[in-house]
């Protein structure tokens, strides 16, 4: 017999955040989906975003995007200091939160229907396990928001190599604001794989549950409009208004995703609290 | 402190009614064995003292302490019904990962899987993966799990289906080993088996709690008990040879060869000789004498 002391939540969080990490490197079904993840984005980098740089560097395009959406619609992304990472922004923008329903689809459907938690539960509070996954596929979910920010400055560097600094202090905060963008939709699948018995399920809710939630809240906002702040209950509500911001503006709209991550996470504690394993 | 106290506890599955106001108390000692028969509400009773369900009424205590609290995480372990490890992950680092969330460092961890691996002999299959073992295999890494630790209380749902009879044997010897250190609850169908290592029988019925045993006690009762299997006899001779004897108050035939004969101790000190005596003059051969009433003859007599 092993004597040991009782571990704390915060510690059990921790160790089941870094045990999710481990699933992703160190199993084969994790560095498969890493590989492919790798592919799409490169694919990515190396055309939409290598051209599209190339073409937002070129003041006729400007004039262009001017005359098509007004002066002030997207006038920012011209100002970004590094080209590739203006283009970047637009893309990864949308494309992390789908990313993120679909990578953290799992974060408990499959355990739970399957039995696993009831060796947890036995070990780690129920906290401990709900803050812990959310906790663990944050960490995977930033580090690959990192390698494609890292990837996009060395795009950059390798076509202007004094861009290096400047990529690097602007993809930074890139990567920061994308971590933030995707805390909720990660939060709320979080609630949904609660719910789900597989991940596809689980997707499939997410779909559902979005599509819903924007048709009735654009539906509010046309026959009355008094409840349009309604919209800012939906993650990724405040997407559209950021693509035409950069830098420390980007991170005033920080405080949406934040609210709703801690009320859905509140929400999801809740909710795993109360259900039968 | 009592082990488990449970006090008017109920739980509902919609409008079921899986356990209907349960009432009993468990100290910590031997074996303890839950029987009764398929949907009688034992695997709902381990899940409520596992905290895997919440009582739909009354309360229940396992060390004093609501089941699922931080304060008894690593202190009580089970034996869950269906569950299974992940698939994807191999078993040393699914059991190193729960020996962590009980407060060991990674290396520790480690050692502590392998040994409780090595408890029920399967170190050699700490590296591969739960599809790759037989359902007994997985049967005893599950078993493997619960004895992590220093756990005081654990729960063993059927313990030994689908083991194969020579680790079926292994298992029980290993809970007789242990159960100086831990107190096990095991619910098992099997009742040769819950004789060979408990004291304590709760029977559960329709989600009542019917019978509550104690096999020490039933060896104190007024009335003894001697279960006799014979190789060749006339029974209707033997029943009759029987019954004239002093003391015996009354033989049961339960099969054509299986007698339960109920004797007065009082009456008769020594029945046993006489009953060898009267197989030598009858030319009858026996083929056991059980001291007392098997488990299934108590419970359903």
């Amino acid at each position: 017999m092993v004597n040991h002391t009782p571990p704390t939540g915060l510690r059990n969080s921790l160790i089941i955040a870094k045990f999710e990490l481990h699933k992703l490197f160190l199993q084969t079904r994790g560095i498969v989906a890493l590989i492919a993840f790798g592919l799409v984005w490169g694919l990515i980098l190396l055309y939409p975003v290598q051209s599209a740089s190339g073409i937002l560097l070129q003041p006729q395009f400007k004039e262009m995007i001017d005359r098509l959406f007004g002066p002030n619609t997207l006038n920012e992304l011209f100002d970004w200091p590094v080209a590739e990472l203006a283009v970047f922004w637009c893309v990864a923008l949308y494309l992390f939160p789908i990313f993120s329903i679909f990578i953290a689809a799992d974060q408990f459907a499959s355990d739970k229907s399957r039995g696993t938690f009831r060796f947890i539960c036995l070990r780690a509070s129920r906290d401990s396990l709900f803050f812990g996954r959310f906790l663990g596929q944050m960490l995977i979910q930033s580090l690959l928001i990192l390698l494609t920010v890292l990837a996009t400055i060395i795009l950059a560097a390798s076509r202007d190599p004094n861009l290096l600094l400047t990529a690097g202090n602007t993809g930074l905060g890139v990567a920061i604001n994308l971590i933030i963008v995707i805390m909720p939709y990660t939060a709320g699948m979080a609630i949904l794989s609660l719910y789900a018995s597989t991940a596809r399920q689980a997707t499939i809710y997410a779909t559902i549950l979005w599509t819903l939630v924007s048709i009735g809240i654009m539906l509010l906002d046309s026959q009355l409009p008094y409840v349009g702040a309604l919209r800012w209950v939906l993650p990724g509500s405040q997407l559209d208004a950021m693509i035409n911001t950069q830098g420390l503006a980007s991170f005033s709209y920080a405080p949406i995703p934040l609210l709703q991550t801690a009320v859905i996470l509140l929400l999801g504690r809740v909710y795993l609290q109360r259900s039968a394993l | 402190m009592m082990l488990v106290n449970c006090t008017g506890l109920s739980q509902f599955y919609g409008n079921k009614l899986a356990l209907d106001n349960v009432d009993f108390n468990l100290g910590a000692g031997a074996p303890i064995a839950l029987v009764g028969p398929n949907g009688a509400g034992k695997t709902t009773l381990f899940s409520l003292m596992c905290g895997y369900l919440t009582p739909s009424k009354g309360e229940i205590l396992i060390l004093g302490e609501k089941p699922g609290s931080a304060q008894l995480l690593g202190r009580v372990s089970a034996l869950p019904q269906d569950a299974k490890l992940d698939p994807n992950l191999s078993i040393l680092s699914q059991l190193t990962l729960l020996a962590q969330l009980q407060g060991m460092k990674p290396n520790a961890a480690r050692q502590e899987a392998l040994r409780v691996l090595t408890l029920v002999d399967l170190t050699e299959v700490a590296g591969q993966k739960p599809p790759s073992l037989s359902h007994g295999m997985s049967k005893r890494v599950s078993i493997a799990q619960a004895l992590m630790g220093s756990p005081e209380l654990v729960l063993l749902d059927e313990p030994t289906s689908g083991l194969d009879p020579a680790n079926a044997k292994k298992v029980r010897e290993l809970v007789l080993s242990l159960s100086g250190e831990i107190t096990f609850i095991i619910s098992s169908h099997n009742l040769d088996e819950l004789e060979k290592l408990c004291d304590q029988v709760l029977y559960l019925d329709q989600g009542r709690l019917t019978q509550s045993v104690s096999l020490q006690s039933r060896n104190q009762a007024q009335f003894d008990y001697l279960t006799l299997t014979m190789q060749s006899c006339d029974a209707d001779s033997l029943t009759k040879e029987l019954s004239a004897r002093t003391g015996v108050i009354a033989v049961t035939s339960k099969s054509s060869n299986e007698f339960v004969i109920q004797y007065d101790p009082a009456l008769t000190s020594a029945l046993e000789p006489t009953l060898f005596s009267l197989f030598e003059q009858q030319g009858w051969q026996y083929k056991m004498l059980l001291k007392g009433r098997t488990l299934e003859d108590t419970l359903f007599s």
